[in-house]
C-alpha cells in the first residue's frame, strides 16, 4: 500500500498528541482502543483500526504504569498494531504480536529518557529561586514538546521504513511462526490480568477471583445476554458482594469501637 | 551547583495567614493538574509538573516575593503520587501555605499524602475503572462497534474530571484534616475495591480467553457401509447377487450384497438412514440394486472438547494461575511474562514443522 505525505504527517501528529497524552492531560487518548480506530481512519480502513484497537487494548488491560513501573509502551505498540493490520493486510492477532517489540523498544525508549530529563529540572530551580512563574510554564511546554516530537519521529521512521520493509518480512514468516505469533498474541492479554492479580492478591481474594471465573463460565452460555451486556451485568453483582463487603468491615469496626467504649455506657 | 546556594528559611517571612483562595483559582489548579507528569524524570518524579499545577494557589497566598520564591523552591521536592488524586494533596498543601505553616510541616505532610495515595489510585484507576470500562469497550470494537472508543472516552474522563476538581475543594476546605477522614477507612475500602478487582479479572478470563488447544488426535478408524442404489439390465444384477463380504475384514472400497452367510447387509444411504441391501426386478426387463459399499473413516480424538468437559476455559485459567505464580513468587518481570508466552505460542505451533500445531 502507498502512503501519502498527509498520511505520514496525520500519523506524526497523532503520534504527537498521544506521546504527551500518555503521562498528561486526558491520559485516555492514547490508549490503543482511541488511538487504533484513529490510525485506521488515517489509512483508508476504521473498522480494521477498531479491532485491532480493541485486542490490543485487551492486552494492555492491567499493563498499566502501576507503581511507577513502565509497562510496554502503549502508545508505539497501539498504534504499530494498527499500522501493521491496515497497510499490510496483516490478521489481527499477527498484528498485537508483531508490534510487541516495538513496544518494548519504546519502553525502554521511555526509561532512558526519564533519566535523561532530570537535568531539566535545573531550569525548573532556577525560575523559582526568581519567583518566575512564567518561567515555570515555559519550560513545562518545552519538556512536553520534546517528548511528544521524540516519540512522533520515531513512530514515523517505523512507519515510512515499515512500509516496505515490513513486507518482506511478513513474506518470509512460515506459517509456523505464523501460527505462534499469532497464538500468543491472543494470549498477551493473560499477562495483564496475573500482574493485576499480583497487585490485589491475598489469601481472601481467591475465592473472589474464582466466583467470577465460576460466574462467567455460566454466563458465557446464556446466548441471550449479548457478549458485552454479560461482562457489564458480571460487574454489577461483583460490586454487589464488595459493596456488602465494604458495609461489613466498616460496621464491624464501628461496632467494636461502639462495644468497647464502656465510659460512656451505662 | 547554584541552586544549592539557595537557603530555604524555617519559616515564612510574612506569617498573616492568607485569605480564602477562591474557587476560580482551585480550578485553575485543578486544570494545571492534568499537566502533572509534564516533567516527569527519575530524580524528582512528579516535581515540576507538581509546581507548574501549584502556582496558581501560590500566587494568591504568598504576596511577598520572597516567600514565593520560597514556596516555589520547596514545592520542587521528590513527589510521586497518583495522577488522578493529587488534587487531594494540592488542596491540603494549599491549605497549610495558606496558613504559612513552618516550611518543614508543609514538606512532611506533602510527601506523607502524596505517597499512599498511588497504591489507592492504582486500585481505583488501573486495577478497577480500566478493567471494566476499557474491556466491555473493547469487546465492542472487537466486534466492530464504532462507539466503543467514545463510551470508554466519556466514562473515563466524567470521572477523572470528577476527581480531580471534586477532590481539589474537598481537600482544601477540609485541609489536614483530611487525610484522616479518608485514611480511616482506607483498608475497608482498599479491601473492597480488591475484592470486585479479583472478581472482574476471573470473569475476563472467561469472556476474553479464547485460547485452547485445537490438536485433534487421531484415534484409530471406524468402518461403515455406504449403501447405494442403481437400476441395471436383469443380467447385470446376476452378477451382483452373489457378491458376498466379511464387513469385519474386506478392503474399503469393497462393495458386498450379503454377508458371508448369504443373509442381506445393513447399509447406510446418503442420508444416515439404514437400509437393506437387495435386487428387486422392476419387471420391464430392468432391476433395482441396492448394495453396500465398505467404508473406513478417521476417527480424531478433540482435546479441546475433553478440556471442556473438565472444565470450560480451562486453558485461559492455566495460564493466567501460571503466570500469577511466576509474577508473584517467582519475581518474574511483565517482560519475562510475556517472553515465556511467546516460547509457549512458537512452541506449540511446531517450530519448522517439528510437530503438529496444537493451537
Amino acid at each position: 500500500m502507498d502512503v501519502s505525505i498527509v498520511q505520514i504527517v496525520l500519523v506524526f501528529l497523532v503520534t504527537f498528541v498521544a506521546a504527551i497524552d500518555q503521562f498528561d492531560f486526558l491520559e485516555s487518548l492514547y490508549q490503543p482502543i482511541v488511538t487504533g480506530p484513529i490510525i485506521g481512519a488515517i489509512l483508508g480502513d476504521v473498522n480494521t483500526g477498531l479491532v485491532v484497537g480493541g485486542t490490543y487494548q485487551l492486552m494492555t488491560i492491567g499493563n498499566m504504569p502501576i507503581g511507577g513501573a513502565q509497562p510496554p509502551n502503549a502508545v508505539i505498540g497501539g498504534i504499530m498494531a494498527a499500522v501493521f493490520a491496515c497497510t499490510l493486510d496483516m490478521d489481527v492477532n499477527l498484528a498485537v504480536a508483531t508490534a510487541i517489540p516495538f513496544a518494548l523498544l519504546g519502553q525502554y525508549g521511555v526509561t532512558l529518557f526519564f533519566t535523561l530529563r532530570a537535568p531539566l529540572l535545573e531550569f525548573f530551580r532556577g525560575c523559582a529561586e526568581k519567583a518566575d512563574t512564567k518561567g515555570i510554564t515555559k519550560w513545562t511546554v518545552i519538556s512536553e514538546v520534546i517528548l511528544g516530537l521524540i516519540f512522533a519521529a520515531i513512530v514515523t521512521l517505523f512507519f515510512i521504513g515499515g512500509q516496505t520493509f515490513g513486507q518482506t518480512v511478513v513474506d518470509a514468516i512460515p506459517e509456523w511462526l505464523n501460527n505462534g505469533l499469532t497464538a500468543a498474541g491472543n494470549m498477551m492479554k493473560f499477562v495483564g490480568f496475573a500482574i493485576l492479580l499480583k497487585v490485589m492478591m491475598s489469601r481472601d481474594m481467591w475465592a473472589f477471583f474464582l466466583m467470577g471465573f465460576g460466574l462467567a463460565v455460566i454466563g458465557a452460555n446464556i446466548t441471550t445476554i449479548g457478549s458485552s451486556a454479560i461482562l457489564l451485568v458480571l460487574t454489577f453483582i461483583g460490586f454487589g458482594i464488595a459493596f456488602w463487603d465494604f458495609q461489613q468491615q466498616t460496621e464491624l469496626k464501628g461496632a467494636a469501637l461502639d462495644g468497647g467504649d464502656f465510659s460512656d455506657g451505662i | 551547583m547554584a541552586s544549592n546556594e539557595f537557603v530555604i528559611p524555617e519559616r515564612y517571612e510574612d506569617l498573616t495567614p492568607a485569605p480564602q483562595v477562591d474557587n476560580k483559582t482551585l480550578n485553575r489548579m485543578a486544570l494545571r493538574s492534568y499537566w502533572l507528569q509534564s516533567s516527569f524524570n527519575y530524580e524528582t518524579m512528579q516535581s515540576g509538573g507538581w509546581l507548574f499545577a501549584m502556582i496558581p494557589g501560590l500566587e494568591k497566598v504568598h504576596t511577598n516575593k520572597h516567600d514565593l520564591s520560597v514556596s516555589m523552591y520547596h514545592n520542587l521536592d521528590f513527589i510521586n503520587t497518583h495522577p488522578f488524586l493529587v488534587t487531594f494533596v494540592m488542596g491540603i498543601v494549599l491549605s497549610l501555605e495558606q496558613n504559612k505553616m513552618d516550611i518543614q510541616t508543609i514538606r512532611a505532610v506533602r510527601i506523607s499524602a502524596a505517597s499512599p495515595l498511588g497504591g489507592i489510585g492504582d486500585a481505583l484507576f488501573w486495577l478497577t475503572l480500566v478493567p471494566i470500562t476499557a474491556g466491555i469497550t473493547s469487546n465492542m470494537a472487537i466486534d466492530g462497534n464504532l462507539a466503543a472508543p467514545i463510551i470508554f472516552l466519556v466514562i473515563f474522563n466524567i470521572c477523572q474530571a470528577a476527581l480531580r476538581f471534586g477532590l481539589m475543594k474537598w481537600s482544601y476546605s477540609v485541609g489536614t484534616s483530611a487525610i484522616d477522614s479518608l485514611t480511616a477507612n482506607m483498608q475497608a475500602f482498599t479491601r473492597a475495591a480488591s475484592i470486585l478487582g479479583c472478581f472482574v479479572v476471573g470473569c475476563l478470563t472467561v469472556t476474553m480467553g479464547t485460547t485452547q488447544i485445537n490438536l485433534m488426535i487421531p484415534n484409530g478408524t471406524t468402518r461403515g457401509l455406504a449403501a447405494t442404489t442403481i437400476v441395471v439390465s436383469n443380467e447385470e444384477a446376476e452378477n451382483f447377487a452373489d457378491a458376498a463380504i466379511d464387513t469385519e475384514t474386506a478392503e474399503p472400497g469393497t462393495i458386498g450384497m450379503t454377508d458371508m452367510d448369504g443373509a442381506a447387509l445393513t447399509a447406510s444411504d446418503a442420508d444416515g438412514n439404514a437400509v437393506e441391501t437387495g435386487i428387486v426386478d422392476l419387471g420391464n426387463g430392468m432391476s433395482q440394486v441396492t448394495y453396500g459399499t465398505v467404508t473406513e473413516t478417521d476417527v480424531n480424538y478433540s482435546v479441546a472438547s475433553t478440556l471442556d468437559s473438565v472444565l470450560p476455559k480451562l486453558i485461559p485459567l492455566m495460564l493466567v494461575l501460571l503466570l500469577y505464580f511466576l509474577f508473584a513468587k517467582k519475581n518474574f518481570t511483565p517482560l519475562k511474562g510475556i517472553l515465556v508466552l511467546f516460547l509457549l505460542g512458537i512452541l506449540g505451533a511446531g517450530p519448522f514443522g517439528l510437530w503438529p500445531n496444537i493451537w
